[in-house]
Order: structure tokens, then sequence, then C-alpha cells
């Protein structure tokens, strides 16, 4: 599988935020730690326009950008990390 | 943005749901598989800031929560910011698998939870900075709230973990289990508390000490009922070190202006009697002996402070340690000099500040406390040299026959 990119967008370093940064380091390091994986945070309060392009509703919101399809996730993106990666069409370590 | 009828054209013939869906104050967003917006209802435009326009097959994102319900962060369009909860169930939408997300505007809820937790913070930092130990107990005399000096103070004296006095332990069962030296106490403090709690007294108050290895401690614990809904007591303990040793030194100060005017009043009477016999060749002079003859002001301090060494050796037990003898040659010594009673309390000053400068407060305790019999000792010597002289009995002086006054 080609390399995995995925931005995670928050609003400022809240409670929330860093739970779910740390939830998807985790499963960078784990589930899918035979993949070269990117993970990029993009904080709207410190970048707006980021926001607005993409047209993001509400934060935590994940965007899968690579590989294809995109898929975008909303929500603390908590509970059983296969459900995520089902919700993001990835699959986990061969 | 657009006015929203809450419903898609799609169940549009359902005029029961659509108004029930349209009425409610949660908003409801259908979201597909994709995260694609499929249906929502007016309060859920409210709560995005978006007309439904703006939201209709827009990716909101697929909802992925840890639990039944999630906070996220609201983005308006107009750079607002607030805070919604979300619930996901499983749901169908034209026979495809869909979510069914429902957003609630919690940020008004969220502000006035933090108004109350800043208020709350604030409330306590006040109590934090006082400087006395609270405890607030319960009606069943189980302790419920703790400032941080109560804390501290039980940290510093062998509670170090609070399992005697910290938040959860019952102050009335401690004081029923009290035993030894504390024992009586404890149970009137009891007493006390429950006197308090049941409004027999409006306030309970003892005054007792705590010493430490290293300082001399008072402390007044006082209980007054809890104010407000909850039935309660508030427990606080003061350290009053300070404030007693203050009272003792004005009294100590006021028992030596007494004894200082009778002697006064005694010299007068020996003065008077000096003029009639023409004994005593001088007056006693009015101008301060430290004034008048600095070296033998200070030559008598040093010597009153060795004094003060033998009073405290004799205090230890040490055998021979003995002042009087001293203090009687001492006594003479001023009384050629001319002093007055108060060059001795000038001296005793003095020589009290010189014995006790770098010493423990334990021992400039017991310098204290042996210079206010040693001044009063030394004052009769005085005043019995005086009279010796008044009395023309020079010679049973110089052989030290004398007995103070």
């Amino acid at each position: 599988m080609d390399k995995i990119v995925l931005h995670l967008f928050i609003a400022g370093r809240t409670v929330r935020a860093e739970r779910a940064i740390a939830t998807l380091r985790r499963i960078c390091e784990h589930e899918l730690a035979n993949y070269e994986c990117e993970l990029k945070i993009v904080d709207v309060l410190a970048e707006p326009q980021q926001a607005e392009v993409r047209k993001i509703l509400a934060t935590p919101t994940l965007i899968k950008e690579m590989p294809p399809p995109v898929r975008r996730i909303i929500g603390d993106l908590g509970g059983d990390p296969r459900e995520l990666l089902a919700a993001l069409n990835l699959p986990p370590n061969p | 943005m657009t006015p929203f009828d809450g419903l898609a054209p799609q169940v549009a013939d359902d005029t029961r749901l659509r108004q029930i869906v349209a009425a409610s104050a949660d908003g409801l967003i259908v979201v597909d598989e994709d995260g694609r917006v499929r249906f929502l209802n007016a309060a859920a435009t409210t709560i995005l800031g978006r007309s439904a326009d703006e939201l209709m097959d827009q990716i909101f994102g697929y909802p992925v929560l840890g639990g039944e319900r999630a906070e996220i962060d609201l983005l308006h369009p107009d750079g607002q910011h607030g805070v919604g909860e979300m619930r996901v169930v499983d749901t169908e939408w034209e026979g495809a698998p869909a979510q069914l997300v429902s957003l609630r505007d919690i940020t008004e809820h969220r502000r006035v939870n933090q108004a109350l937790r800043d208020a709350e913070a604030f409330n306590w930092a006040i109590l934090n900075s006082l400087n006395v130990h609270l405890a607030v107990l319960d009606a069943r005399g189980t302790i419920i709230a703790v400032n941080n000096p109560w804390i501290e103070f039980a940290r510093a004296n062998g509670d170090p973990d609070l399992q005697r006095t910290g938040v959860g332990v019952n102050y009335f069962t401690i004081c029923e289990h009290a035993h030894g030296y504390w024992a009586n106490e404890a149970n009137d403090v009891l007493e006390g508390m429950r006197a308090v709690l049941e409004g027999r007294l409006p306030i309970y108050e003892l005054e007792y000490p705590c010493h430490s290895p290293h300082e001399e401690r008072w402390f007044v614990m006082r209980v007054v009922p809890l104010r407000g809904q909850r039935t309660g007591l508030v427990v606080s303990h003061t350290n009053v070190t300070v404030q007693r040793q203050m009272a003792r030194a004005a009294s100590e100060a006021a028992m030596l202006r007494e004894r200082l005017e009778a002697l006064e009043r005694e010299l007068v009477d020996v003065e008077r009697m000096s003029q009639q016999e023409q004994v005593v060749p001088r007056r006693v002079s009015a101008i301060p002996l430290r004034q008048r003859n600095p070296s033998t002001f200070g030559e008598a301090v040093a010597i009153y402070h060795e004094l003060l060494d033998v009073a405290l050796m004799r205090q230890r037990g040490i055998p021979d340690a003995a002042p009087e003898s001293g203090l009687r040659n001492l006594g003479d010594y001023l009384g050629i000099q001319a002093a007055t009673p108060r060059d001795v309390v000038e001296i005793h000053l003095a020589g009290v500040r010189s014995a006790g400068t770098g010493a423990p407060p334990i021992k400039q305790q017991a310098y204290l406390e042996e210079g206010r019999l040693m001044v009063l000792e030394l004052m009769g010597y005085l005043a019995g040299h005086y009279r010796g002289r008044a009395l023309g009995r020079m010679g049973e002086l110089d052989d030290g026959s004398t007995e103070p006054a």
C-alpha cells in the first residue's frame, strides 16, 4: 500500500484534541506500524483558512488524504481502533 | 441562510414524523457511509450555523465515537466557536446503511459550568490564602472539604497521608478514640462540636498547645455551624502563638511596671531618710546609668548575661549553679553607682537581648522566664542596699548579710 496521509483538524490544544492526537499516534505506531504513515495536525485556530477551504464543520475531524478514496471522520475517534480503521477504509497490519 | 422546513423531500409524505423531527431542539443529521449529509432538520442548521442548502449532500464526516456521546468543537462561518454534544445510532436511509447523528449545542451549558468552576476556584483560592486551617464537616462529623493550610499542617505534623485528618475521615470518631494526654480534651471537643451542631452553642472555642520539637506553638480551635442549606460544621485552627506571646509579654511588662513603681516609692522613702540622716552622700541620679556611665552599664549587662546563664544551668539541674550571690553583688555594685530601678530594668532588657541573640526560640523563652525572676531579685538587692545605707548598716552590707527586699 502507498503511503498513508492523515490530516487531523483540531480547534486549539483542548483535552478533546489531545485525546484525538494521542489516539491517532497510537494507531500509527501499532495498527499501522507496517505502513508509512504521515499524520499532520491542523489547528484551525491558527490556520482558519484551512477550515474554510476544506469545509470543516466541527473538530476533531480526520481526513484520510491517501490512499484514495478520501475519507472524512468526525468525532472523538475513541473506541476500538479497528472500527476507526474500517471507517477510514484502511486495513490493519498485514 | 435560507429557511428550511426540516425535512428532505423523500419523507415529505410522512407528516407526523416531519413535525416531530422539525420541532426537535436537537440537531438531527443523517449521513451515509461516506459521511455525506442526506437529511437534516432545522435545529441542525442552526447548530452548525449554515443553511440547509449549504449542508445537504456535503461531506459532514462519518461519525466515530469512543462512547455513547462525544463532545466536538463547532466551527461557524463567522469564526465563532461552540461546543456540541454528538450521539450516533445506526439507521437506514433509502435502503442503505446510514448513521443518525444527533447534535446538541452545549456551548452555554459549558460556559455556565466553566463560570461555576471559576467561581469555585476563586472561593477556594480565598480559603487557601487564609492563614487558618479550615475543614468542613457534614452532620455526621465526616470531613468533606479542607483547605491547603489544613493539608500542609497535617503533612508537617505527623499525618503525611492525611489518614487521620483528610477528607472522608470522621472527626467525631477520631475524638472518640483519642487516648493519653489528649483524651479529656478530645471529649470536650466532641461535646462542643455536637453542641454547635445541635444549636445548643453558637460557637465552640478551645485554646490548646501544640508545640513542635523546635518551637512553642499555641492554637485556637473554633467550631461554627455551616451556613447554608446543608447541615454541618466549619472547624478552624488558628495559630495564636504570636498573640499569646505578646499577651504574656504585656502581662509581664505590667507586672514589672507595678513592681518598679513600688520600688521607686521605696527609694523615695529611702532618699528622704538619707537626707534627714545624711547617710547616703548623694541623690540617686535622675540621669540613666546607660547615659552617665556607659562602661559601668555595659559591665552590668555582661554580668547579668552571665548570671542568666547560671540560672539556666540551675534550671537544667547542674549542681552549684546559683546566681543569688552574684545578683547580690551586682545589686550592691549598682547601688554604689547610684542606679535606679529603671536602670535595673534597662540592664535586664539588654541582658536578655544579649543572651537571646542567636539562641534557639526555646532557649530565648527560657532566658525570658529566668530573667523575669532575676530582675525582681536584683531590684530587691538594690533596694536592700539603699535601705541598709539609709539605716546606717553598711557594715552588714559589706559582709553580705543583707536580705533581698
